[in-house]
């Protein structure tokens, strides 16, 4: 069956699928909305899932993708990459996550760079969305991350500035001051709902804190329009400080990295604010962290907190996999675990249509070979937007030319 | 806003080291016939296993960490060594322990740590793991920099990790000493070292050296400068060790710290762990051992080793290599998931293939790492088995810091470092149980009494409370 399965999806590679209906029978469905996995068959049209379930009535044009009881999860979305605006951490040349002008409203979306070596490596690996965020910076808020559909397109797909992101803590300077300059920026954004950014730029504090147009209307909206903001945080009080913040100005505040929640679940519960975690950091990395355990995500899990991953090094985001599995031998409930991987994310973010497999949402879908959360496994399938998706990358071609063993030089295996 | 760099360095400061293997000189019987037999002794284990009862293990799953699985066996541990594995072992007396449906491992070495140099909380003052004041530092030993009290320790137990080896970072050509360890928590340094394990000397090739140096202005600021101070040292430590060898001690050279450690690797005492990324670069270290004679154990980190794989398996060199880390830096930018695989398949699969971390976090899940580089290498083409796997993370890293004699196999006579897990390690869900070091009971996950707590660890957040409990 293995082999039937492989020639199978080699099949639809060689032939990309052109609008079409596609039936993926017989797959543990794990729809990511934190429901049990059954065996269930999925129909796309196009680019959209139009029905799940066990008896889908197909015409004669169908075609039949025999899945045979593999794991199939939504395409994965990372929360938090810095997918197609970093090719090498250490190349400046390469990198397009900073901004020396601008603070909170520094988009990296125009600097999306659809051909990033990472976009096919973690496509293949079963990342079909992410989330790509500025870099942190001395000043407390970074910019502005955008959504992006890794098909690898020239024809960006995705959703500009769609969460502000910054941080609250030690770093440079007391993180006093830091609040009150996350509270001074917050008062420029609520400004922002009744006074023409003209005459926001010429106060004394936006003078001072060298803030441009750009930054002010994006504040604007994390004040008044609800968009989500993202501060990592990690000590206990600190956390705090952000839930009051978050009070205060009536925010849709996302939590970042809180290896001290353990100690403010229930505060963080009450307010309704979902989080996001590398299951993995148990290291006391900083006097921030003192608190960092491998029982985070159990924790989070049993407060009922909605919870979404990162990871610990950068261009691996699919390891999100990883991290998670660890988080379920420590006490995180299986789903849970599916579910921030996917439909958490979508939710938390307002990525409408994706990150469940449900009728009506379009159709990121993966089959795996084994279960998903085992680092081992890998994916058979990958569908993006009801596309089938090439699973080749740069590291696959360099495993073919180097494990070909015909006796001529490296640059002629191709 | 401008410390977009600021990250990137940090994490390269505490990356790199190199090691290598080198079976026929294995610690302790090998001393130089030279005037140093004191210099070798100096700051020497005091290691003293804890104190342990025989126990027997009742019908285990056994990876022997040679290539070998046993199912339903029975293992036998008594005054800190393996006595005996077997189908059917009775002991009267002994306390036995039912592994049915567990499985048992040799203890998890990691052969490049930074663990108690770069400690946590990682602030500047416990910053200890690069001398970067001048690129030639083979006078410094990381093991003094070591902080007892680094609460990584006894999360890298947790994963199972018995014996780890400690390298100097990858900032200078020479970096200094690496020793390995017992992962047992005492008070003093000497106290944790591995007994009679020997010493590495740390090399580090490519962008980290030039990098580090030339931001300064000085040498090396390329490659090339780089090959250049690395045979200015050793044909300076030629001579020293020809000198050294005068039979009239009035015509030797005064002592010298970093020409004794060059002088051990000549005399084959110290064993080269070096720090290189790409094939070229390893191809041309190889050239410079050769030039002055001496052997490389391992190159480390090595994310192009697959372009030479046959080169390394021929000259026996070792690559300790991430499952899939790439993309912070240039040099570490072509890197497969097969690597290792194909590491391990070269010349017919006498490859030397080493799962490393450099890494606190890596360090604790070296098992998930090496089920990654497996899985990786089955997918594209070969047939390695678990069994197979599991050397990447004993035996092949005991070869590779020396001490293969005493540990990372499940072999009768060596020290009873093992591991008991919940289920097969290559399994995400699948926990170290009990660790056991010199056959003592180092880490029990179901008695907290038997869970390291430093003491940093200690009442640091609420005074009632530990940091981790």
């Amino acid at each position: 069956m293995k082999k039937l399965f492989t020639t199978l999806s080699l099949l639809f590679l060689v032939a990309p699928v052109i609008s079409e209906t596609v039936l993926l029978k017989g797959g543990l469905v794990h729809s990511g909305n934190g429901g049990a996995a059954i065996i269930q068959d999925i129909l796309i049209s196009e680019n959209t899932i139009v029905g799940v379930g066990n008896n889908l009535i197909i015409d004669g044009n169908t075609r039949v993708i025999e899945v045979s009881g593999l794991p199939v999860t939504p395409g994965l979305i990372s929360p938090m990459s810095n997918l197609g605006i970093v090719e090498i951490n250490s190349l400046d040349v390469t990198r397009d996550d900073e901004s020396e002008l601008l603070s909170a409203g520094f988009s990296i979306f125009n600097a999306f760079n659809p051909h990033s070596t990472g976009i096919p490596w973690n496509r293949s690996n079963g990342v079909t969305s992410a989330i790509s965020t500025p870099s942190e910076t001395s000043f407390p808020i970074f910019g502005l991350g955008s959504h992006f559909i890794l098909d690898g397109s020239l024809e960006i797909k995705g959703s500009k500035d769609i969460a502000m992101f910054g941080r609250l803590g030690a770093s440079y300077g007391s993180r006093a001051e830091t609040l009150s300059l996350l509270e001074s920026l917050l008062d420029i954004g609520k400004m922002a709902n009744s006074m023409p950014v003209e005459e926001i730029l010429e106060l004394n504090i936006a003078d001072q804190l060298e803030l441009q147009a750009q930054d002010i209307i994006a504040l604007g909206k994390v004040v008044n329009e609800d968009m989500p903001l993202v501060i990592e945080t990690n000590r206990a009080v600190d956390i705090l400080q952000a839930l009051a913040m978050k009070q205060k100005y009536d925010l849709n505040l996302v939590l970042e990295s809180v290896e001290e929640a353990p100690m403010v679940l229930d505060q963080i519960k009450a307010s309704n604010t979902p989080v996001i975690i590398d299951p993995m950091d148990n290291i006391p990395n900083s006097f921030d962290e003192l608190g960092s355990s491998l029982d985070l995500g159990k924790m989070l899990d049993q407060a009922g907190i909605p919870i979404m991953f990162s990871t610990q090094r950068s261009h691996n985001y699919h390891l999100m996999r990883q991290g998670s599995g660890n988080a379920v031998a420590h006490g995180m409930s299986y789903e849970t675990a599916i579910k921030g991987m996917t439909q958490t994310v979508a939710q938390t973010f307002n990525l409408d249509n994706r990150g469940s497999i449900e009728p009506g949402k379009l159709a990121d879908i993966i089959v795996w070979d084994g279960d998903p959360l085992e680092p081992a496994s890998f994916p058979k399938i990958v569908m993006i937007e009801g596309q089938l998706q090439d699973l080749s990358s740069r590291s696959s071609k360099l495993t073919e030319r180097y494990t070909n063993t015909e006796n001529k030089p490296s640059s002629y295996k191709h | 806003m401008n410390n977009k760099l600021l990250l990137p360095l940090l994490l390269f400061t505490i990356i790199g080291c190199s090691e290598g293997f080198n079976v026929e000189f294995s610690f302790g019987d090998s001393k130089s016939e030279s005037s140093n037999l004191e210099i070798d002794n100096a700051f020497a284990s005091t290691y003293a296993p804890m104190n342990s009862e025989p126990m027997l293990f009742k019908s285990a799953n056994i990876y022997d960490g040679l290539g070998g699985e046993f199912r339903n066996y029975d293992l036998l541990l008594s005054e800190g060594k393996i006595i005996e594995m077997g189908e059917s072992i009775t002991a009267p007396g002994v306390m036995v322990i039912d592994a049915t449906d567990k499985w048992i491992t040799p203890g998890i070495i990691d052969i490049h740590s930074h663990m108690g140099v770069y400690s946590a909380p990682g602030v500047s003052t416990s910053s200890d793991g690069n001398e970067a004041t001048s690129p030639v530092t083979a006078e410094v030993w990381a093991e003094h920099s070591l902080w007892t009290q680094d609460p990584q320790f006894a999360l890298a137990l947790k994963g199972g990790v018995t014996a780890f080896h400690v390298l100097p970072g990858s900032a200078n050509l020479f970096g200094g000493r690496g020793a390995t360890f017992k992962n047992v928590s005492q008070n003093t340094i000497q106290a944790m070292k591995f007994p009679g394990a020997p010493h590495s000397l740390k090399m580090a090739c490519g962008e980290n050296p030039k990098r580090v140096y030339g931001n300064r202005r000085q040498a090396p600021s390329t490659r090339m400068g780089n090959m250049a101070g690395y045979r200015t040292a050793w044909i300076e430590a030629a001579e020293y060790t020809d000198g050294m060898n005068e039979k009239d001690s009035d015509r030797r050279p005064t002592r010298d710290l970093a020409m004794d450690t060059l002088m051990g690797v000549l005399n084959g005492e110290i064993l080269i762990q070096n720090h290189c990324y790409r094939a070229e670069e390893m191809a041309m270290m190889i050239e410079l051992s050769k030039e002055f004679n001496y052997k490389i154990t391992a190159f480390h980190h090595a994310v192009e080793a697959y372009k030479i794989a046959d080169l390394l398996a021929e000259e026996g060199i070792c690559a300790a290599l991430w499952a899939d880390w790439w993309g912070f830096k240039h040099e570490a930018y072509d890197m497969v998931q097969a690597n290792i695989a194909i590491i391990d398949q070269a010349r017919n699969g006498s490859g030397c293939a080493i799962v490393h971390s450099d890494d606190a976090v890596g360090i604790q899940h070296l098992n998930q790492e090496a089920a990654k580089a497996m899985a990786a290498g089955n997918r594209a083409g070969f047939e390695i088995s678990k069994a197979h796997a599991m050397r990447w993370i004993t035996s092949n890293p005991a070869k590779a810091a020396g001490i293969l004699n005493q540990t990372g196999s499940i072999e009768v006579g060596k020290d009873a470092d093992v591991v008991l897990w919940t289920g097969n390690p290559f399994s995400v869900y699948s926990r170290a149980e009990k660790v056991l070091i010199d056959g003592a009971l180092a880490f029990d996950m179901n008695n907290p009494k038997i869970q390291p707590i430093t003491d940093f660890d200690l009442g640091i957040i609420q005074p009632q409370t530990n940091r981790v409990q």
